[in-house]
């Protein structure tokens, strides 16, 4: 990646520039910064992902076991919980740059989720709330998979290691 | 004291007392995160990753308060 200045010096001042110019760019504070929030966004996604998932798979079965109205109820609660999520969301990325409070929208939308739950005849508060956990679903699943990326990854380096200590000639 | 006397400090008592925990401790964590960025501005997406995934476990703590007194509130079960 980087050359020694002795190899810069043999190239045309044009060439060199531009070398130190992409060098410069690379290596900048803000471009590191706009790298490492590719995760943070990624994240954000994979969490929108599973959410949305794990909303799919549990709305058939309620649908099929229960009623209609109540897999209407999940899901209402399940797309609250994936705002709820976003705002939440919007709220760390935000945070250091404004001066805020932490959740205090997310938590607005759950109680009023929960208000009209419990004045609308037709929605029931139980499956509502349980649709809202979704959320916390998804993040378990996120991290129980992470973990396990993780642990696995460091399996298979103990075993690389095992293996090129036992080919390596003593 | 009747039930609905009783319902409404209960449902008080539930909030207040399910916000203390979880607010002291996303205030700590907020603070260690954004100390954390300021130490090392190019890990910023994971802590702020990790914060995330932190408060959303944090949160749900004062939801379940939450969920307590509005239940109490307006869906009172002893009414």
């Amino acid at each position: 990646m980087s050359q020694s200045p002795s190899a810069l010096s043999n190239q045309s001042p044009e060439t060199t520039e531009k070398q130190q110019e992409k060098l410069t760019q690379e290596s900048s504070p803000s471009n590191e910064q706009g790298n490492s929030m590719t995760e943070y966004y990624e994240l954000q996604r994979t969490l929108y992902i599973y959410t949305l998932t794990l909303m799919g798979l549990i709305f058939v079965p309620v649908w099929y076991f229960y009623s209609l109205n109540t897999a209407l109820n999940y899901l209402l609660g399940a797309l609250v919980s994936l705002v709820y999520l976003r705002f939440l969301a919007k709220d760390v990325e935000r945070l250091g740059q404004q001066e805020q409070r932490i959740g205090g929208k997310g938590l607005g939308i759950f109680a009023i989720l929960i208000i009209v739950a419990s004045k609308w005849q037709q929605l029931s508060i139980l499956p509502v709330f349980l649709g809202f956990l979704t959320y916390k679903g998804g993040i378990i699943f996120y991290m129980l998979q992470s973990v396990f990326s993780a642990s696995g990854e460091l399996d298979s380096e103990i075993t690389n290691t095992n293996v090129s200590e036992e080919s390596s000639p003593k | 004291m009747d039930i609905n006397s009783a319902s409404v400090i209960a449902a008080a008592l539930a909030i207040g007392l399910a916000a203390i925990g979880p607010g002291i401790g996303q205030g700590n964590a907020s603070g260690q995160a954004v100390a954390g960025i300021a130490r090392q501005p190019e890990a910023e997406g994971k802590i702020r990753g990790t914060l995330l995934l932190t408060l959303a476990f944090m949160e749900s703590l004062t939801i379940y308060g939450l969920v307590v007194a509005l239940v109490l509130l307006f869906a009172n079960p002893f009414v």
